[in-house]
């Protein structure tokens, strides 16, 4: 890596709804620190802003208080994998992974070329033509990280990407991500409710309280890179799971 | 949530809290005051602009009434009790018409909606039916009812019922199968099923088809009046239009365009009363 300055630092930042009396508070006061090419997994409980900082970094939302920063050269680094309804029905599977570059207004033959690639990438390349109804969810969230990755972001922002997948595929796409990300080493924030994908995808995982949210324990998994999903059966990724299990339970039972 | 402009800073981008994070109450209650004298001001730029028209000469005062006068004129017929024999007639006619109307629709739809062999029977008819503009029925009505008040509510209720009945129908019918299957597996008999699952469930759309009858029942009895009617706001525009009197029939439109305000706010309050779990027309920020 070498480079001397993080990727995204967080100071301070809370964010609260509502106004006045009712007014609630959501997240923070939070801090944060993300180097470049970090993998960075957050986990914790039910509505604890896991998702509200994800949108202030991504530019959706802005903070109540505190400040986020990105340290990059353009005014959109960011790209974003919802759980649901990211990808659009309207459009073919190869216009859905194109929509980043056509919005960049990327010229259509070079969009087109990239659109492919990725779709290869991520074995797509047979349903191009197809409409996203027609795909089953695994692939659905495919073509979103497809979507996402066309635009080769600075920040690769993830809101429980697998959440609505089977675990079975779960298991499949972390696998088939952590081998994306290693490629990569795009910056990402990766947002789950699940301790086994936060421990094999991430550089470092970081256990949010309950509302509002604030980071209550910091853990790196201790596998090196380039790693695989072999990772799960080892004795210390159990162990590191009950121990960050131990923490959650702690703060989701009042949920 | 609006996307927010980036805010780059050298080759950092900062994501910071805007004024509406800053300072929320004064934010919120600023916008709110904008948006309201936005909401008073176009109007009233319109009316002033007419009125100047007017005294200007620029259009005929004898077409086109500055609204001064028409003002003028509404309050002194309001005074004198002219105004409100008119306004009661149409009023009654839409209310009676719309009951009806609603009642039919929703029932119908309902059982449509909730039976397939009832759908086939009797959706091409009416569909067929739905096509006919309501107003080439009023001769038919006039028919069947005679002269008075029976042919105006019956035009005004087969145009609601259309409205309502289409509604409830795609309301009952897009109720998910799941929430039929919970209610199923409890054993619900059908009137359990649509006081706890179907009707509910529906509402919402209902309501939305219930809202746009109000305006069309308005629109189609003013319609009607003008056509067969000795008394209500139609016939008094119409009316005042054959005797040259501008100014009236100007009042009787400003009345109609109340009326209408007022009766489709009406069934837009009743409906959030019904309500309470739907959503409002402004959606709210998510978390």
């Amino acid at each position: 890596m070498g480079e001397p300055y993080p990727k995204v630092i967080a100071h301070d930042l809370t964010r609260a709804f509502g106004r006045g009396p009712r007014a609630v508070a959501a997240l923070g006061p939070l801090d944060l620190t993300v180097a470049p090419g970090e993998f960075v997994c957050l986990v914790g409980p039910s509505g604890c802003g896991k998702s509200t900082l994800l949108r202030i970094a991504a530019g959706l939302l802005r903070p109540s208080n505190g400040t986020l920063e990105i340290r990059t050269a353009g005014p959109r680094p960011a790209a974003m994998i919802f759980q649901d309804y990211g990808i659009y029905d309207w459009k073919t599977v190869q216009a859905n992974v194109r929509f980043g570059l056509d919005v960049q207004r990327v010229p259509r033959r070079e969009a087109d070329a990239r659109a492919a690639g990725w779709l290869s990438r991520l074995g797509l390349a047979d349903f191009a033509h197809a409409y996203p109804a027609t795909l089953s969810g695994g692939m659905r969230q495919r073509v979103a990280i497809a979507r996402a990755l066309a635009v080769e972001p600075e920040l690769l922002l993830m809101d429980e990407p697998f959440a609505a997948l089977d675990a079975q595929l779960r298991t499949i796409l972390q696998d088939e991500l952590l081998e994306l990300t290693q490629a990569l080493r795009t910056t990402t924030l990766f947002i789950t409710h699940s301790l086994e994908e936060a421990i094999v995808l991430g550089d470092r995982v970081l256990v949010m309280s309950a509302r509002p949210g604030r980071i209550i324990a910091e853990h790196r998994p201790p596998f090196p890179r380039p790693r695989t999903g072999d990772v799960r059966a080892t004795p210390e990724f159990s162990a590191l799971k009950s121990e960050l299990w131990d923490l959650l339970r702690k703060e989701a039972v009042p949920a | 949530m609006t996307t927010v402009a980036p805010e780059t800073r050298g080759s950092v981008l900062v994501r910071r809290p805007g004024p509406r994070e800053l300072r929320p109450v004064r934010t919120h209650r600023r916008r709110r005051t904008l948006e309201l004298s936005l909401a008073a001001a176009v109007p009233a730029l319109l009316v002033l602009l007419w009125q100047l028209a007017a005294a200007r000469g620029w259009i005929d005062e004898r077409v086109y009434p500055a609204p001064s006068t028409i003002l003028v004129d509404g309050w002194d017929r309001a005074a004198a009790g002219d105004l409100w024999p008119d306004v009661w007639a149409t009023t009654r006619r839409v209310l009676a018409g719309y009951a009806v109307g609603t009642a039919a629709g929703y029932l119908l739809g309902l059982l449509m909606g909730s039976l397939p062999l009832v759908r086939a029977a009797l959706e091409p008819l009416l569909d067929a039916l739905y096509v006919v503009p309501k107003l080439a029925l009023l001769p038919v009505f006039l028919n069947m009812f005679g002269l008075g008040e029976g042919p105006q509510v019956a035009l005004v209720a087969a145009t609601v019922f259309f409205f309502v009945w289409i509604s409830t129908m795609s309301a009952v019918m897009a109720v998910p199968d799941g929430h039929r299957d919970a209610g199923r597996v409890f054993g619900a008999s059908p009137w359990q099923m649509f006081r706890h699952v179907l009707l509910p469930a529906s509402l919402p759309a209902v309501l939305v088809g219930a809202r746009i009858a109000a305006g069309v029942a308005v629109l189609v009895i003013v319609a009607s009046e003008q056509i067969a009617a000795s008394d209500g706001l139609g016939h008094l525009i119409f009316d005042s239009r054959a005797l040259f009197q501008n100014d009236v029939m100007f009042v009787g439109i400003v009345c109609v365009a109340v009326l209408g305000v007022l009766f489709s706010e009406l069934v837009r309050f009743a409906g959030r009363l019904l309500t309470p779990w739907a959503p409002r027309d402004r959606g709210r920020g998510q978390s």
